[in-house]
């Protein structure tokens, strides 16, 4: 798929949560700095920016679609602009653009915003954003369907022809919290739950509990990268794009053959390690963003490190978890971080770069030299997956 | 009868066919008359072979339910009132699948598998949603 040679040497974040006082430009102000100074550049230094596109915010979106992103920040060596929107696959494509355009010289570093701002939108606008956004309003909408009512009908099928366990699907909520309780920026730091806990809570959409559905919250990140060449001047610890695969399902679920995405994201793993030359027991940690807990399971059977339908089983035995022998999802996925819509996807790649950095904190996997990154749109409506690493190869 | 608050399908000129079809009581599926695909949803060219000569077959209304759940809350006010409801994906007959409701049972009785009829529910003087109902042994 075209290797690239890409690297992200710079991060900044904010925390998730609902913080109805910090504006939208509070967060891009912060977030930007970081992960320039992170970058240990000079804002003159930046030469594109290339946004993730903030989901159910119209306004903020057309702001940065046109242009005043480096107006702002006063990025004066600033070469061009530009917006990307794919959902959950957003940041993926802002990562390739920015290599495209690093590759064909527009810009030599690229800095990848993203901010969302939840707490300030009324509930019922927040409601009719996420029931209709990727919902189809001839054939789906009139029925009442949601993306927690999708994700439903997945689990539910999942639980039938694996015998998954509500139980086993309840402990990957478990896992994801046990990570987000070590992480500062996560809405739930410090807040783990138990099995009990998520089966207790109230019940959603059959099978998903409301503890196995997302919190929407207010977040933003940042990301500068650069050339595999330019990242080696710029600091000791770039982080290097190795290998991606990318598919297409479907728009619907109901069009999909591959009803539980497990083959599409079998194809980009391997394609991925392929590219990158090395196979799945070389990945030190799975930063699989799946939106949901049934999706973790898939992913896990995709990348080969279950069989179909034993996901669950080795997820409650904690191999996922913190000191696991595969750790997966480090900052907790959506479920753990609080729902940013389009940055969930985004905070994954960051955490992904931290960890390969060495700066996780509490959370980082020892000598992690390759990570495996994950993002999808939609409802699933693509697999892309990225594999990154310590040393260019 | 015009105080149906929720949505109503947002119809294309390919598709209305279908919808006059369910005003009628009756099931319509779209088929390519080059390739013979058949269609779920209905498009302006067939997604297959690209032909622009679409007809249409009427559906038996008879299927099997591929995979359901009950909605009990986290929907829009205009959906309150029908909690909890029954979101479901039906496989018929004719070998398309569909999202849609199941009506006129206990929601703990609806499984995987199930064998489901189609029943029409007439929302406005102009439009009718097809739902699907458990078939009585
Ligand atoms: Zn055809």
């Amino acid at each position: 798929m075209g290797k690239g040679k890409l690297a992200i040497v710079g991060v900044g974040e904010v925390p998730t949560g609902r913080y109805p006082d910090r504006a939208p430009w509070d967060i891009i102000y912060e977030t930007c700095m970081q992960a320039v100074r992170a970058a240990g550049l000079d804002k003159n230094d930046i030469e594109g920016v290339i946004s993730v596109n903030p989901m159910a915010q119209a306004r903020l979106s057309s702001e940065i679609g046109f242009g005043k992103i480096p107006e702002e920040l006063g990025l004066k060596g600033c070469n061009d602009v530009c917006i990307c929107n794919a959902g959950g696959a957003s940041t993926a494509n802002c990562l390739r653009l920015a290599e495209q355009w690093i590759d064909s010289g527009i810009a030599k570093t690229v800095l990848i915003p993203h901010v969302t701002v939840h707490s300030v939108l009324p509930p019922d606008d927040l409601i009719a954003f996420f029931a209709t956004a990727g919902m189809d309003l001839q054939w789906e909408y009139p029925f009442g369907t949601t993306y927690n009512g999708i994700v439903a009908l997945m689990s539910q099928r999942y639980m039938y022809e694996t015998g998954t366990t509500a139980e086993e699907m309840a402990s990957v909520v478990v896992a994801l919290r046990r990570w987000a309780a070590l992480d500062p920026n996560s809405m739930f730091y410090k807040k783990p739950v138990t099995i009990e806990e998520v089966l207790s809570s109230k019940m959603v959409s059959t099978p998903l509990h409301a503890r196995e559905c997302n919190v929407l919250a207010d977040g933003g990140a940042a990301m500068v990268v650069t050339s595999w060449d330019l990242a080696k001047e710029i600091t000791s610890t770039p982080v290097y794009k190795l290998g991606q695969g990318a598919t297409y399902m479907s728009a619907s679920a109901v069009l999909r053959d591959d009803f539980f995405t497990r083959e599409a994201w079998r194809k980009t793993t391997q394609t991925a390690l392929d590219e990158a030359g090395i196979t799945s027991n070389d990945v030190d940690v799975f930063e699989f963003y799946a939106a949901y807990p049934f999706c973790q399971c898939v992913m896990l059977e995709a990348a080969g490190i279950c069989d179909p339908g034993e996901a669950g089983k080795f997820i409650m035995e904690g191999h996922t978890s913190p000191g696991g022998k595969v750790p997966c999802a480090t900052i907790g996925d959506a479920v753990g971080r609080g729902h940013t819509g389009s940055g969930v996807s985004i905070a994954n790649y960051v955490e992904t770069a931290r960890q390969l950095m060495g700066k996780a904190g509490e959370r980082q996997v020892p000598d992690c030299n390759y990570a495996l990154a994950t993002s999808a749109g939609g409802a699933y409506m693509n697999a892309v997956t990225t594999i990154w690493g310590r040393e260019p190869q | 009868m015009n105080d149906y608050r929720k949505p109503i399908p947002q119809i294309q000129p390919w598709s209305a066919p279908f919808w006059e079809g369910t005003k009628k009581h009756e099931l319509l599926i779209q088929e390519c008359a080059e390739c013979g695909a058949r269609i779920f949803y209905p498009r302006k060219y067939c997604p297959e072979c690209w032909s622009s000569n679409m007809g249409w077959s009427r559906a038996r209304g008879r299927g099997r339910i591929y995979s359901h759940t009950t909605t009990m809350t986290g929907v829009e006010t205009k959906f309150l009132e029908d909690l909890p409801f029954v979101l479901a994906i039906i496989d018929l007959d004719e070998g398309v699948r569909m999202t849609g409701n199941v009506v006129d049972c206990d929601p703990d009785d609806v499984s995987i598998g199930m064998e489901v009829e189609v029943v029409f529910d007439d929302v406005t003087s102009e439009i009718t949603l097809p739902k699907w109902r458990p078939v009585k042994k």
